[in-house]
C-alpha cells in the first residue's frame, strides 16, 4: 500500500514537472515572437518614418547619409507593401539628386579649369589684346600696355605674325617688337590676330610671341 | 656635246626649281593681296590719328614713326587742293607735319573704296607689284564749328611686297615685308 501512494505521487509529480515544463516554454516563445513582432513594427514604423522624410525633404542629411540610410532599411528587409513602395520612390529621388549632384561636380570642375585657364599668360594675353584694341581712351590703353609690358622680358621682345600656314609653312608679316605691336593695337582699335606661341625665359616672363592672323 | 646637254639639263632644272618656288599658291598669294590692303587700312588710321586736334604732340610723332616705317624711303604722297590744280608732292614725314599744322579746328578724314585696280604682279626680282585706290573725304572746321573746306580725292597707292629674311631667336624667319611706294593724286571733287 505504501508503495502504491509512492508510486502514484512520484507519477503526479513526473505529470508535474513535465506539463509546467511544456507551459513555462510556450510563454518563453510568445514573449519571444511578441517582442519581434514589436522589434518588426517599430522598424516598419521607423523606415516608414525615414523614408517619408526623406522624400519630403525634411531631414539635414547629406545624399551620402540619405543613401546609407536606404541601404540599412533595405537590409533590414522587411517585406513590408508600404515601406517596399516608400523604398521605390525614394531610390528614383536620390537616383535623381546624385544625377544633379554629378552635374554640379562637372560645371564647378568646368568653372574651375576655366578660371585656371583665364590665368594662363596664353589667355591673359589674348584678353589684354582685346582690351587695348576697345579701350575707351588713350590714357587707359597706355595703362593696358604698361601692365602688359610686365609680362616680357623687355619691351623689344619681337612679335612675329602668321598671315598663312599653305603649303604647310608658316608666311610671317614683318617682326615687329611687343611694345609697337600694343601701341598698333591701341592705334587701329581692332584685335586681328590669336595668340598662336609664346616662349619664356627661367623667370616665367615671354621672351618671343607668334601671333595668327584670324 | 655631252657638255653642252649637261649644261642645258642643269639649266632646265636650275629654272625649273625657281620658277616652283616663285609660284605662289592661290592662298598665300591671298595672304600677301590682304596684308598689302591691311597695311594700307592701317595707314588711314594714322592719317586720322595725327590729323586729329585731339592728338597729343607726343602720340602724333609716335604715330607718324609707325606711319615713316610702312613707306619706302623715298615715297611722295600727293595733296590737292580744290582750290588750285597743283598736287603738292611730300616726303612721308614733312607730309605728316604739313597734316598736323593744317588750320582748322577740327579735321575729319574719311578713307573708304580701298580695293586693288591693279592685282600684285611679280616682277624680274621677285618682288610683287601692285596699285591700290582709295577715295578719301576731308573736312576743316573752324572756332564756330563750321565747315570750312571739304573735298574727296581719288589716290593710287603703289605697294611693293617682297620676301625677306631676318634671323630671330637663333632662327631664320621669312617674311612678307609690304612697303608703300607713292601716293599719286588722280581726282580732287568738291563733295
Amino acid at each position: 500500500m505504501k508503495n502504491k501512494i509512492t508510486t502514484v505521487l512520484l507519477v503526479l509529480l513526473a505529470a508535474f514537472v513535465t506539463l509546467g515544463g511544456t507551459s513555462s516554454c510556450n510563454s518563453k516563445k510568445k514573449a519571444a515572437k511578441a517582442a519581434a513582432e514589436a522589434e518588426y513594427k517599430a522598424r516598419v514604423a521607423e523606415a516608414v518614418r525615414d523614408l517619408t522624410a526623406i522624400l519630403d525633404d525634411e531631414t539635414a542629411w547629406t545624399l551620402e547619409e540619405k543613401e546609407h540610410r536606404v541601404q540599412t532599411i533595405k537590409d533590414w528587409n522587411l517585406q513590408n507593401a508600404e515601406v517596399d513602395d516608400l523604398l521605390f520612390q525614394v531610390e528614383k529621388k536620390l537616383a535623381r539628386e546624385r544625377a544633379q549632384a554629378a552635374q554640379r561636380a562637372e560645371e564647378e570642375r568646368r568653372a574651375a579649369e576655366e578660371a585656371a585657364k583665364a590665368q594662363q599668360p596664353k589667355n591673359v594675353l589674348e584678353k589684354n589684346f582685346a582690351s587695348i584694341a576697345n579701350a575707351g581712351s588713350i590714357a587707359q590703353a597706355n595703362r593696358l600696355i604698361n601692365e602688359t609690358l610686365q609680362l616680357f622680358s623687355s619691351n623689344d621682345v619681337p612679335v612675329l605674325i602668321i598671315i598663312s600656314q599653305a603649303g604647310g609653312f608658316n608666311d610671317y608679316d614683318r617682326p615687329t617688337t611687343i611694345e609697337n605691336y600694343l601701341n598698333y593695337l591701341k592705334d587701329q582699335k581692332v584685335n586681328r590676330n590669336n595668340v598662336h606661341e609664346l616662349k619664356f625665359n627661367d623667370n616665367g616672363k615671354i621672351t618671343e610671341v607668334e601671333l595668327i592672323k584670324r | 656635246m655631252k657638255k653642252i646637254i649637261a649644261t642645258l639639263a642643269l639649266l632646265v632644272l636650275v629654272a625649273g626649281t625657281a620658277m616652283a618656288q616663285d609660284e605662289l599658291s592661290f592662298e598665300r598669294k591671298q595672304a600677301i593681296d590682304s596684308l598689302a590692303l591691311e597695311k594700307v587700312r592701317d595707314l588711314s588710321k594714322y592719317i586720322k590719328i595725327v590729323g586729329s586736334k585731339e592728338t597729343a604732340w607726343s602720340e602724333a610723332n609716335r604715330v607718324i614713326d609707325r606711319a615713316e616705317e610702312l613707306f619706302m624711303s623715298n615715297a611722295e604722297i600727293g595733296v590737292s587742293s580744290i582750290s588750285s590744280n597743283k598736287i603738292k608732292y611730300f616726303k612721308v614725314r614733312p607730309y605728316f607735319e604739313h597734316l598736323m599744322r593744317l588750320n582748322y579746328d577740327r579735321v575729319e578724314i574719311e578713307w573708304y573704296n580701298i580695293e586693288y585696280v591693279s592685282d600684285l604682279q611679280r616682277q624680274p626680282d621677285g618682288t610683287y607689284v601692285g596699285v591700290i585706290t582709295i577715295f578719301q573725304t576731308f573736312r576743316g572746321y573752324n572756332k564756330e564749328g563750321q565747315l570750312e573746306y571739304k573735298d574727296t580725292t581719288k589716290k593710287d597707292i603703289t605697294v611693293y611686297v617682297k620676301r625677306k629674311e631676318t634671323q630671330i631667336g637663333g632662327r631664320m624667319i621669312g617674311f612678307w615685308d609690304v612697303l608703300l611706294g607713292d601716293m599719286r593724286v588722280k581726282e580732287t571733287a568738291n563733295k
